[in-house]
């Protein structure tokens, strides 16, 4: 469970998720600090453990930065919730175990409001909104990419 | 079966299917000090070696200072982040074009002036912009920091098939100069979208794409990814094999190599694309990004665009286009030759080759820049720099009072001493004008390097074609 953290714009790229400047920075907690520093300099001191990024088309385009994944995960975020990924963030949140990228439609991304509580159920494909009491499919993971999440990232993950 | 060029590459590289994904080979692997501290320290920690050091280069181009290498670098994170390359290098046992090598450069720059980029060949590196290496008719793609560690270890990565999209560029450009592959791409790029490529392997193809040097070709690939593409990349022809030809790494029998790339890395008749789009040259004018992503693009002749009138009833599109005019500090209805800029970058992967410079030297030979105008140009690599001083490029740009550095990815990404101020306006010749891109509140337009040269001098955006 976790509460929304909503960005009504497609195309959130990865030198907003985390500005250029920090990619000097090798420790993951000093990286997260900055985390969406670009658009919301206040997301760092908001955030919470277990929260949910909800956000349009095309999250996460741009440089290949793992960075930002890393970001993202290390204050919390357990899963970016978008209407589609660049392919490069969704990649790198996966095979490094970072967080869960997951595909919603358009009722989704317009029902869940900033700060509504959700329950996210992988197995089930099943998105609960807990204070407006509904539930919304999301696009399951395809085979390999939920036996990767499972193994706890790519290194981990052995073929069967 | 007919197969289309990506495809032959794909499947020449197959090692075997895992989960339904592709495990593919890597024959080149390109790493810089940004992407690849963490990947070395995975390999430490799970005691592994780097499988193959021989096709593993490394330079330094993201975080140095562009002015003088004698002096040491200020930035002490940076200077960490430099040394600890030089590190792995040393301990992994892979070639480094450090700070002090005539080979040092932009990771995309060296790789095909090297010779290490070679057609046919998959090539991969901690960065999106690998996709600059397709034109050569290479699947050239960039990765994160956990695939990075996994080539090392492996020399391998698993991917799924991506599908092939055909990008024709028919007919010729009604300006050589004027209109560059810069302005091919922004238009390609403004019509399909920034997602217009996901999912997708790009060829592109038609007589526009034939008509371009080497140097051209480099940024329409370098800027696939911000279509959303996976990789983009052209069929070799001679030029390719004549620009490789001599260089330091290709293999011995380079010559044998050429005889069998010139049958096989074709695109064969009667192949279908997944997808297809088509543009013509010879509709193609200058082009001015006026908004916070690469589709958000005009021609030089148009005004900033009215958010409704831009979005044509998509919701999303309309409040984009809102947030960008209040970021960029435009308004709807002005001309874009109206519009005043405080810097011009000409450099990064996109804009940095030799004839990106010669272009824009020739353009300013004997002007000034305009006294409100800082310009910086910053050659892509050492070799770049070389031959542009060999030239006397440099003396024309100083003489013009345009800034002459050493070679790295400087003004592009915000992560080195070279930064906009929060407020200030740049003509760019970059790939991306993300909020805070060039740093923190700074605004850019991306445009060519001539549209960018042309800028400088007059302290506003021009029509180029009216000055060549």
């Amino acid at each position: 469970m976790g509460k929304v953290i909503k960005y009504e714009r497609d195309n959130i790229d990865t030198d907003v998720i985390l500005p250029g400047t920090y990619l000097k920075l090798h420790d993951y907690d000093e990286i997260a600090k900055h985390a969406m520093e670009g658009i919301d300099p206040n997301f760092h001191a908001r955030v919470k453990k277990g929260d949910f990024i909800v956000a349009g088309k095309n999250f996460g385009c741009g440089s290949s930065r793992e960075h930002a994944p890393i970001a993202l995960s290390h204050c919390g975020i357990k899963a970016v919730l978008a209407l589609s990924f660049a392919r490069i963030f969704y990649r790198n949140a996966v095979d490094g175990a970072f967080l869960l990228p997951i595909e919603i439609d358009e009722t989704a991304y317009k029902k869940i409001s900033e700060n509504d509580e959700l329950d996210i159920n992988t197995e089930k494909n099943e998105i609960k909104n807990l204070t407006k009491n509904e539930i919304y499919s999301m696009k399951p993971f395809s085979d390999i990419i939920s036996k990767i999440i499972a193994a706890g990232g790519l290194f981990k993950y052995k073929p069967d | 079966m007919p197969q289309t060029l990506f495809e032959k590459v794909w499947n020449s590289h197959k090692v075997t299917e895992i989960d339904g994904r592709t495990l593919i080979y890597i024959d080149r692997h390109l790493v810089h000090e940004v992407t690849s501290p963490q990947a070395f320290d995975g390999l430490r920690l799970n005691k592994r070696k780097v499988r193959r050091p021989d096709l593993t280069f490394a330079t330094m181009d993201h975080n140095v200072p562009t002015n003088n290498r004698s002096l040491p670098i200020i930035d002490q994170i940076s200077a960490i982040q430099i040394k600890t390359l030089e590190a792995n290098c040393k301990e992994f046992g892979i070639e480094l074009f450090d700070l002090h090598s005539p080979y040092q450069g932009i990771v995309h720059v060296i790789g095909p002036e090297l010779g290490i980029t070679l057609p046919g060949t998959t090539i991969v590196c901690g960065d999106s912009h690998t996709s600059t290496h397709g034109a050569f008719g290479s699947f050239a793609l960039g990765i994160g920091t956990s695939d990075v560690e996994h080539v090392l270890a492996t020399q391998c990565l698993v991917m799924d098939k991506p599908k092939t999209f055909e990008i024709r560029v028919d007919g010729k450009r009604k300006h050589r100069h004027a209109i560059t592959a810069k302005d091919i791409i922004l238009s390609i790029i403004k019509k399909i979208g920034t997602a217009g490529g996901t999912g997708t392997v790009i060829e592109y193809r038609g007589e526009a794409i034939s008509d371009l040097s080497m140097d051209e070709r480099m940024t329409i690939c370098n800027m696939s990814i911000e279509a959303g593409a996976r990789a983009g990349l052209i069929a070799p022809d001679d030029k390719t094999f004549d620009y490789l030809k001599g260089r330091k790494y290709i293999p011995k029998n380079y010559d044998d190599l050429v005889d069998s790339w010139k049958t096989e890395l074709v695109t064969d008749n009667g192949a279908k694309f997944d997808k297809t789009f088509a543009i013509n040259a010879g509709d193609i004018i200058p082009q001015v990004s006026w908004g916070t992503n690469p589709a958000m693009t005009s021609d030089v002749t148009d005004a900033v665009p009215y958010p409704d009138e831009y979005a044509k009833g998509n919701k999303s599109q309309e409040d984009a286009a809102k947030k960008a005019l209040e970021y960029m500090d435009l308004k709807p209805g002005t001309k874009i030759t109206d519009i005043k800029i405080d810097r011009v970058f000409i450099g990064s992967c996109t804009n940095a080759r030799l004839q990106d410079l010669i272009e824009a030297a020739d353009l300013i030979h004997g002007r000034k820049a305009s006294p409100n105008v800082r310009v910086m140009v910053v050659p892509g690599s050492q070799q770049v720099k070389k031959q542009a001083e060999e030239m006397g490029l440099d003396k024309i740009f100083q003489d013009a009072n345009f800034e002459w550095r050493e070679s790295g990815c400087s003004m592009c990404l915000g992560m080195n001493p070279d930064i906009l101020s929060r407020g200030e306006r740049c003509a760019s010749t970059s790939n991306r004008n993300f909020e805070g891109r060039q740093g923190s509140g700074g605004r850019t337009h991306l445009v060519s390097p001539v549209m960018a040269a042309a800028a400088a001098i007059a302290g506003h955006f021009v029509d180029v074609r009216e000055w060549l």
